[in-house]
């Protein structure tokens, strides 16, 4: 018997992507065109041309790759800051016994608050500008991150460590040999998340309070009843949180090689 | 590894030093002003009031709370009933894989709470379209899950189904279902906690009632306490929702994780 | 007669778990001479591998002693090498990455390192595989790189934990033969724990055969056949059948 799951030729997939996208796109535009509904959602037509006439023409006062670039240097400062913490504060909970036991009740209170509850709060505290969203993706990154890098300590193979003190490595050198490499995984599998989350929390920060981005693109665009505004961002926002993942896997698999099977 | 170490007692002395020092800092010296971080003792205060007052934003905490419980268990509902079998007819059936999977993967980076303005737009600020939100955002945990947990089914099981003389479906529902057990459940856990998130932001957007509303009211005529909280009623509510569906988990899970 | 190396005296090990307290080693007295392979052959849940930790540092015995060249062990150190029954090869680094380990933890210089590491490479057979990942290699491959990232450190003394154990049945002979080819090249102490008698013959010096939990020395055979050895060899299967006749059959 073949394999259930052996994927179908790549001219086979393509070919059903094309059929079934364009199928999907045909019957939004007819349903635009001819039912009631034509009414409220515009049709793929005017939202893809407006897409494309976006980047030319502002939306407020910016084109579609300025406010996608606004709404981008706020997740990269707030993830780099609020990963880079992360990643520190969850090796450090793994490793020394006396940090877990005080940082971690205290990380755990605030850990189940998903980010997007800050928001008034963080208004409150940084006032209407920057400050509060990079205040609010720090947050979100550096919650993912930390748990990841704290199970990575905690899930490094004893076994590996009993080899290096074998092989003659001091308390400081398993810690940098064994311990930081084998948490590495996990660490990208909670940057992962992390990114995900950050441009979740980004757009919902800018749609609560913003002037420019990708978030404040579609909430303008419900207050102004034009849904092919709030259309062009959505598609804005998936284009870019898929770059982001896909980007993430890109460098997490250039780091790991020893991690693919070469057979 | 025999002798654990116990540092319990630092764990609490850090909880309570932590409110001691916030004490110390809000309530003590004043250094922080009561429209940007009240003390704990008036948090608390707040707390018990906000849980029978109407006040200042027309619900109590626990209406604002069954509110926001409803919809997010509505959509969550919802997103578990149809993602997980459409997850699970993806992986199983090609014919749906091919065609499905491509549109499915155009809606999947868009995160939950972005479809929000079109929802309101297509129908109102009620219920319905916070519901659409949650379940959308609830949907897409479930099918992914739900897809990759089939995926896991070894081929060598499917061989035995077969030599039993196991029909398609039966080969589904005894061997590739229950080995995707522990994956579903976790998209059904994951699926929990994002709409939980999505209601929030739902309800900071548009809306007259719930948690989410309530904060952001709250913000609007600088009440920090509230604010405060109703992230601490979000916080509980999540965890208790990741603790019960972790030990729904353990019990169904219990004999799938020692293959 | 050459010196004793390791000496155990009177050695025990108990672990108290939930269930109350497991007997596992009870009053074990080896010595191993200078250069000798010395296997320790029992039946599979024996305390073999708790013994040989005890001895390479890596438990602690709860009775007894162990000395190596009149030094206590109480943890480890490169002066006892080991290769692990599950490999414990660290899957980060390459070939060469692991052997020169040890060389690289004693800040040996990297052009010194690299050309040890590489003789021990060559001395294994893996000469041209010192840039592959381990999960790149077979499951023999990989354990010709736990051994040779053993020796490289050169120890005192080896210890081998069923280093074997997790090879199909042909990989394992030839591993046998090559293991034995390194050996008389490098000659060193080697304490080899195995539960195939075909192994620990072929292999042995001196065979100790250990009885079920609580491990307790049941007899020991010197090993006197000349190297190589040969599996249907008249003395070779006589000498099976007798250790076979004594070993515990109870699970």
């Amino acid at each position: 018997m073949k394999n259930r799951f052996k994927d179908a030729a790549s001219y086979e997939k393509m070919i059903c992507a094309g059929i079934s996208i364009l199928g999907f796109l045909c019957l939004w535009q007819l349903v635009v065109s001819f039912t009631a509904v034509g009414e409220l959602l515009s049709g793929p037509l005017i939202v893809l041309s407006k897409f494309v006439t976006s980047i030319a023409e502002p939306i407020g006062t910016y084109t579609i790759q300025l406010h996608i670039f606004w709404s981008l240097s706020r997740v990269m400062i707030g993830f780099a800051l609020g990963s880079a913490v992360g990643i520190v504060v969850g090796i450090l909970m793994g490793w020394f016994k006396i940090i877990d036991a005080v940082v971690r009740p205290l990380f755990e209170i605030i850990r189940p608050i998903p980010p997007i509850a800050w928001i008034p709060l963080s208004i409150l505290w940084f006032g209407l500008g920057e400050g509060s969203k990079y205040f609010l993706i720090f947050y979100a990154a550096f919650c993912g991150i930390t748990m990841n890098a704290y199970s990575g300590v905690k899930s490094v193979d004893p076994v590996l460590i009993g080899a290096a003190k074998m092989l003659g490595a001091n308390n400081r050198q398993v810690f940098t040999t064994i311990v930081l490499p084998s948490c590495i995984p996990h660490i990208f599998a909670g940057l992962q998340i992390a990114i995900g989350t950050s441009w979740a929390t980004v757009v919902a920060a800018e749609m609560v309070r913003s002037t420019e981005g990708v978030g404040w693109m579609i909430i303008k665009g419900q207050d102004s009843n034009s849904t092919v505004q709030i259309l062009v961002g959505i598609v804005a926002i998936g284009i870019v949180g898929y770059i982001l993942a896909v980007s993430m896997r890109a460098i997490e698999a250039k780091l790991c090689v020893w991690r693919v099977r070469g057979k | 590894m025999k002798k654990k170490a116990n540092y319990w007692y630092l764990s609490i002395l850090s909880i309570l030093a932590f409110i001691f020092i916030w004490w110390l800092f809000c309530d003590v010296l004043k250094m922080t002003k009561e429209s940007t971080l009240p003390g704990p003792i008036k948090v608390m205060e707040t707390f018990i009031k906000k849980l029978s007052s109407t006040a200042p934003d027309g619900a109590t905490l626990i209406e604002h709370i069954g509110s926001s419980l409803k919809i997010s268990m509505g959509g969550w509902a919802m997103g578990v009933v149809i993602g997980t079998p459409l997850g699970i007819c993806m992986a199983w059936y090609k014919k749906i894989d091919l065609f499905v999977r491509p549109v499915f993967d155009l809606i999947r980076p868009v995160p939950g709470l972005a479809w929000i303005p079109l929802m309101i737009i297509l129908f109102g600020i009620g219920l319905t379209s916070k519901i659409v939100t949650v379940f959308l955002s609830a949907f897409v945990p479930c099918v992914l899950n739900s897809y990759t947990g089939i995926r896991q089914t070894k081929d060598v099981h499917l061989w035995v189904g077969q030599t039993f003389g196991a029909s398609n479906f039966q080969m589904l529902i005894n061997i590739a279902v229950p080995t995707a057990l522990p994956l579903v459940m976790t998209g059904v856990r994951v699926a929990l906690g994002a709409s939980w998130t999505c209601i929030v932001a739902a309800e900071m957007l548009a809306s007259t009632k719930g948690l989410g509303y309530m904060i952001q009211q709250a913000r609007g005529i600088f009440r920090p306490d509230i604010i405060i909280c109703g992230m601490i009623a979000i916080g509980v509510i999540g965890a208790l929702f990741s603790w019960l569906l972790s030990l729904i988990e353990n019990r169904i899970v219990r004999g799938a994780k020692h293959i | 007669m050459s010196k004793d190396i390791i000496v155990c005296q009177n050695l025990g090990k108990t672990f108290d778990t939930a269930r109350g307290d497991v007997h596992v080693i009870d009053k074990i007295d080896i010595r191993v001479r200078e250069n000798e392979f010395l296997v320790l052959f029992g039946p599979g849940q024996c305390g073999k591998s708790t013994l040989i930790n005890c001895m390479a540092g890596l438990e602690r015995a709860t009775q007894g002693e162990v000395r190596i060249n009149d030094k206590i062990v109480d943890r480890p150190g490169p002066a006892r090498g080991v290769v692990y029954q599950r490999m414990a090869l660290f899957p980060w680094l390459t070939v060469m990455g692991n052997v020169s380990y040890g060389l690289k933890m004693k800040k040996v210089p990297k052009k010194e390192r690299l050309e040890r590491a590489q003789y021990y490479i060559n001395l294994v057979g893996l000469q041209g595989f010192e840039n592959s990942y381990p999960a790149q290699l077979s499951g023999g491959m990989q354990q010709r790189v736990g051994i040779a990232r053993a020796y490289c450190i050169e120890p005192e003394v080896l210890f081998m934990d069923e280093p074997f154990g997790h090879l199909d049945a042909q990989t394992r002979y030839l591993m046998q033969e090559d293991l034995m080819k390194i050996w008389e090249h490098e000659k060193r102490t080697i304490v080899f724990v195995t539960n195939n008698i075909e192994e620990a013959i072929y292999l042995a010096d001196r065979v100790v055969v250990m009885t079920n939990c609580p491990t307790k020395i049941k007899r020991e055979y010197e090993i006197n056949l000349p190297r190589p050895r040969d599996y249907v060899d008249k003395e070779f299967l006589k000498l099976r059948e007798e250790i076979s006749s004594i070993v515990d059959k109870t699970v």
